[in-house]
């Protein structure tokens, strides 16, 4: 088991997320204080409605608060504008998500290619790159097929290496065994926790599903938009 | 993100189309269609109307009897020089009025007139081998029409000054109107007198091809209600084409005191220049092809708001993968570039098959009966390179143009909200 260092990754200070229905103000996150350090397995629980996906959003650069602070890596994403927000998200975090969102026009090759290509990757090396991640999660015979020809479990499993392409210190992923069967959810948690053991990723979760708990060094607890509470879990190996 | 992979996207976006993008293509497709075949319809009239000028006599004026005050002139009539008067449509007081001796005298020593030619015509029954038809003779001054004519010969010779009853016949005259073909040294009968054909016309594509030209006295004697001393039109030409304006007006002062015509409104006579006939007549076609081109143009128009339309929807149909390639690092220069190049696209696609509809319409064009329009079958209808090469800029430029909006949208959509879209 890794050590767990001290620098938080991600630092969330005091963060508030607000949005206007119409005349009122709905607060989705309210002052959110939460420090995330480098490789650990973090699963944010929560019912849906609690505030989870926003929290996750803050999180992987997808939204700014409405107040407070969110720091990545010491940088304080809350001022920066989209495509400073594209730069960062690009680089250090990998996105998985419940319905894999894999772009369906594109083969499974061309999919995990793509954050290689916004980084403007060499395309031998990110064609290399991209074909050894589809071996690791075992697609090495599916490259050429379309989305819809792939099983869901299949589907993740690109979304996976899609989400891995850049080498990205942070994967954050949203749901990933919402849409698969309990057999299939295995394996994606499996292979996230052993990417957490072995190459001491940063493994963020969000979900209302207690299973990916069992991986998880911390346990954030999240409803109505507060955090509740956070375990940490010391996990004998 | 490379230009290359920018490409590679849009393409795939392209290749991954509904069935409304391709709707959306054809609007394009139909666009560029007409404009490109009607600009180069135009453009090819245009070019007939100027080779038509070049072999044309820009210098010879004709005076007509009779006169309206809007004397309108009919497009592409040639000179004046074989007395046809650049088919001046006139009042119908021409039956009272006449052109004389006189006239042509007090025209004579105008300066800068090289050539002056009094002349008579009307229609008459020519018999040969047994056949008659009835055509046109034109009585003409056998001592200058040789220099005055702008027509050349296919056989034979042109009139001579000692000539009396012999005749110049039109290439139809000689070819196609009688079953026997007319050769020189040929006799015709015309009202009973004997006629001997000297030369013959080379074809014009035009009414003089069945024409026939004789010496004035000759055709004052064949032509019914000719009376030598009276004209029917007196043709004169210039020294040059600068002088036409200016002889013109000469003229029409002499006219004017021969004929001792004080008043503008009492005016018995018309002057046509055979240069206004080739303007009037090259502008019609510049204005007709304008006029048709600003119709293709709105066909275009058109084309392009399908095409935004198509790209609007595309783009928020494609919400989802928007913030999806955001999330995994696309930059809103990314986005931006990769739905412009498909718009590009759509009009590339859209202008190719346009250009190629073009060149067939353009090429079926004298089938369907256009050549009406156009004189003769000297130069078919070509579409230029350099119009295809315009057509398909125009069309890449709409896609880009229409599409820009909606990719601006594209790009500038939040990752956060654009993931949540369903």
């Amino acid at each position: 088991m890794p050590t767990i260092e001290t620098n938080p990754v991600i630092k969330i200070h005091d963060a508030w997320k607000i949005y206007q229905m119409g005349e009122v103000e709905f607060a989705a996150l309210k002052a959110i204080n939460l420090k995330i350090n480098e490789g650990e397995f973090i699963v944010i629980l929560g019912p849906s409605g609690s505030g989870k996906s926003t929290l996750m959003n803050l999180i992987g650069c997808l939204d700014v608060p409405s107040k407070g602070i969110v720091c990545l890596n010491g940088e304080n994403i809350s001022t920066m504008d989209e495509s400073e927000l594209s730069n960062i998200r690009g680089k250090t975090i990998g996105f998985i998500f419940q319905s894999f969102n894999l772009l369906p026009t594109l083969n499974v090759l061309e999919n995990v290619l793509l954050p290689l290509e916004f980084q403007e990757t060499d395309p031998s090396k990110a064609r290399e790159r991209a074909k050894k991640l589809l071996d690791i999660v075992g697609l090495a015979d599916k490259l050429h097929n379309l989305p819809s020809q792939l099983s869901g479990g299949q589907r993740q499993r690109v979304a996976i290496a899609r989400s891995l392409a850049v080498n990205p210190q942070i994967v954050l992923a949203d749901e990933p065994t919402g849409n698969l069967d309990t057999k299939t959810g295995s394996y994606i948690l499996e292979f996230l926790d052993k990417l957490h053991r072995e190459e001491g990723k940063t493994i963020i979760i969000v979900t209302h599903d207690r299973e990916p708990v069992k991986y998880a060094t911390q346990v954030v607890h999240i409803k109505d938009g507060i955090l509740e509470k956070i375990e940490h879990i010391e996990k004998q190996q | 993100m490379k230009n290359r992979a920018y490409l590679k996207m849009a393409v795939n976006i392209l290749l991954h189309s509904k069935l409304r993008s391709w709707l959306t293509i054809i609007g394009i497709v139909i666009g560029i269609a007409a404009v490109v075949s009607i600009i180069s319809l135009g453009d090819s009239m245009e070019q007939d109307v100027q080779s038509q000028m070049n072999e044309m006599d820009l210098t010879s004026i004709t005076v007509t009897p009779g006169y309206t005050k809007a004397t309108s002139t009919m497009p592409g009539a040639r000179g004046g020089a074989r007395g046809e008067g650049g088919g001046s449509i006139t009042s119908s007081i021409a039956d009272d009025t006449e052109l004389t001796d006189d006239d042509e005298d007090a025209l004579k020593n105008i300066e800068g007139i090289l050539y002056i030619s009094g002349q008579v015509s009307g229609n008459e029954a020519i018999n040969y081998t047994g056949e008659s038809a009835t055509l046109s003779i034109n009585g003409v001054d056998s001592q200058v029409w040789q220099y005055m004519t702008t027509s050349d010969l296919e056989t034979g010779r042109l009139l001579e000054p000692a000539d009396k009853y012999v005749a110049v016949i039109g290439n139809s005259v000689a070819t196609t109107i009688f079953d026997r073909e007319i050769g020189v040294n040929q006799v015709v009968s015309i009202n009973g007198k004997s006629i001997r054909v000297v030369g013959i016309l080379e074809s014009e594509g035009d009414r003089s091809d069945s024409e026939i030209v004789m010496p004035i006295d000759a055709a004052v004697e064949v032509i019914e209600d000719a009376e030598s001393d009276e004209f029917d039109s007196i043709v004169a030409k210039t020294e040059n084409s600068d002088m036409v304006d200016p002889v013109m007006e000469e003229m029409e002062e002499k006219l004017m005191l021969s004929r001792g015509i004080y008043n503008e409104d009492d005016r018995d006579f018309s002057l046509t220049s055979s240069a206004s006939n080739a303007e009037s007549a090259s502008e019609m076609m510049e204005s007709m092809t304008f006029f048709l081109s600003g119709i293709a143009a709105i066909s275009l128009l058109v084309g392009a708001v399908g095409i935004a339309n198509t790209m609007f929807t595309s783009v928020i149909e494609r919400t989802k993968e928007i913030g999806t390639m955001k999330a995994i690092g696309a930059k809103n220069r990314d986005i931006l570039m990769i739905f412009i190049i498909n718009s590009a696209l759509v009009g590339f696609v859209g202008g190719t098959l346009g250009v190629i509809l073009g060149s067939i319409a353009t090429s079926i064009f004298p089938m369907l009966g256009v050549t009406i329009m156009r004189r003769s079958g000297t130069s078919g209808v070509v579409l230029s390179p350099t119009l295809m090469l315009y057509g398909l800029i125009i069309a890449v430029a709409i896609g880009m143009i229409s599409g820009a909006i909606p990719a601006y949208k594209a790009s500038k959509m939040r990752p956060a909200d654009a993931l949540r879209y369903e």
